[in-house]
């Protein structure tokens, strides 16, 4: 899957998926972002191979970043692009913490994604754990992500559970893992 | 955690992608950075009467609408990783900019040749632009604050983007305090306290638009 497909392929299975999933699909979300994960494992892999044991983390904090924001996908570009840029600018990110000059990364871009099938390995297992840094989160915010993410409950039932409404559940979960963004950014 | 169970994490009640993200945060920085400009425009020292402003009012008001919304429509496509039509947006702010010059100029060239150099410069030129600047710095605050929770991925042009969007609420407000009724000082004072908004804004983005 996804790292072996050319970028057209990629596109066209991704996107049917990921329309569905902006929708509200749920399974069509799981599995439009486990394609994503695999191929964003490929593209970090192929430029972060000095620090291979960065990518799995990197990868998982991409993929929040596209949960994040996938308000500002616009249905009439390529999923794929999108998904680039965001990952882009997450390994740039990378880069500037860990004190390297954003200029090595320009030739990365001259990189062909298909030519380098063989670096989009297996996952090495992902050196960050993030279910600690969830229970780092405040409580209101923390108990809303286990609810409806951990638990499975929905989120009328977490609202009621809570004693919040339904909007300010959804908001408390956004928030909680917004947070989550900023503190995995901010761990060394 | 495996990245697995982390996609079931996130996918897990996930719901609806949330629509037109940027405009939502954006209106409530306009709003809110035109009603702090004008309560703070009011409050400067010195009655202004407004009648006696006459149509420089309504061109100084209808200068800040526009530049607002050109420049909130560039800060709102940048607000996007994959920022598209950036161009559209540039021009159109760049199209603002040139028709308030050309409408200067006319009101310049109209002028007596003796009387030119006080038409341009007015009373309060030494003021004007470091008032719209001034006031600006709530909007721009909230315009970067707006942009923050979105994905720009172009923090100069970004930040930018949002201090000419800040400035040019700004002069919205401050049209409610400025006495100057030629166009030739609107053009070039009023636009020069938007550009400082906006050289604000760019210095600020690369250290505030991180995510």
């Amino acid at each position: 899957m996804g790292g072996i497909d050319s970028l057209d392929d990629f596109e066209n299975g991704l996107k049917p998926l990921w329309l569905r999933a902006q929708a509200g699909d749920e399974s069509a979300y799981r599995g439009a972002l486990a394609r994503i994960a695999a191929r964003l494992r490929g593209y970090f892999a192929r430029r972060l191979y000095a620090w291979p044991d960065e990518v799995e983390d990197l990868v998982q904090e991409t993929l929040l970043a596209l949960h994040l924001q996938r308000g500002t996908y616009d249905p009439g570009l390529p999923v794929s692009a999108w998904m680039h840029a965001i990952a882009r600018h997450k390994l740039v990110d990378l880069l500037r913490r860990r004190g390297r000059s954003q200029a090595l990364l320009q030739p990365f871009d001259e990189l062909d994604e298909a030519q380098h099938p063989a670096a989009a390995a297996d996952a090495r297992p992902a050196q960050r754990d993030l279910a600690r840094l969830l229970q780092s989160l405040p409580a209101a915010q923390r108990r809303a992500i286990e609810w409806t993410k951990i638990e499975g409950l929905s989120v009328a039932e977490a609202a009621a559970r809570g004693g919040v409404s339904v909007s300010a559940l959804k908001v408390q979960v956004h928030r909680g893992l917004r947070r989550l963004a900023e503190r995995v950014r901010r761990e060394p | 955690m495996k990245t697995g169970d982390w996609i079931d994490l996130l996918a897990r009640n996930a719901g609806p992608a949330p629509r037109a993200v940027a405009a939502r945060r954006l209106w409530p920085a306009a709003l809110g950075g035109v009603a702090v400009a004008a309560a703070l425009a009011l409050a400067l020292p010195g009655q202004v009467d407004l009648g006696a402003v006459g149509a420089a009012l309504w061109l100084k008001l209808g200068y800040g609408l526009a530049l607002a919304a050109a420049a909130g429509w560039l800060a709102a496509r940048l607000a996007r990783p994959l920022a598209t039509r950036v161009w559209a947006a540039g021009a159109a702010l760049a199209l603002v900019v040139a028709a308030m010059a050309v409408l200067g100029l006319v009101g310049w060239l109209q002028q007596p040749p003796p009387q030119r150099l006080a038409y341009l410069l007015g009373h309060s030129w030494t003021f004007c632009p470091w008032a719209v600047f001034g006031l600006s710095l709530p909007a721009l605050a909230a315009a970067l604050h707006a942009l923050r929770a979105l994905a720009p991925t172009r923090p100069v042009a970004a930040g930018a983007a949002c201090g000419a969007f800040a400035g040019a609420l700004a002069a919205i407000g401050y049209a409610l305090a400025c006495s100057e009724t030629s166009s030739a000082f609107v053009a070039l004072w009023y636009t020069l306290g938007v550009a400082l908004s906006a050289a604000a804004g760019a210095v600020l983005g690369p250290r505030v638009l991180r995510w």
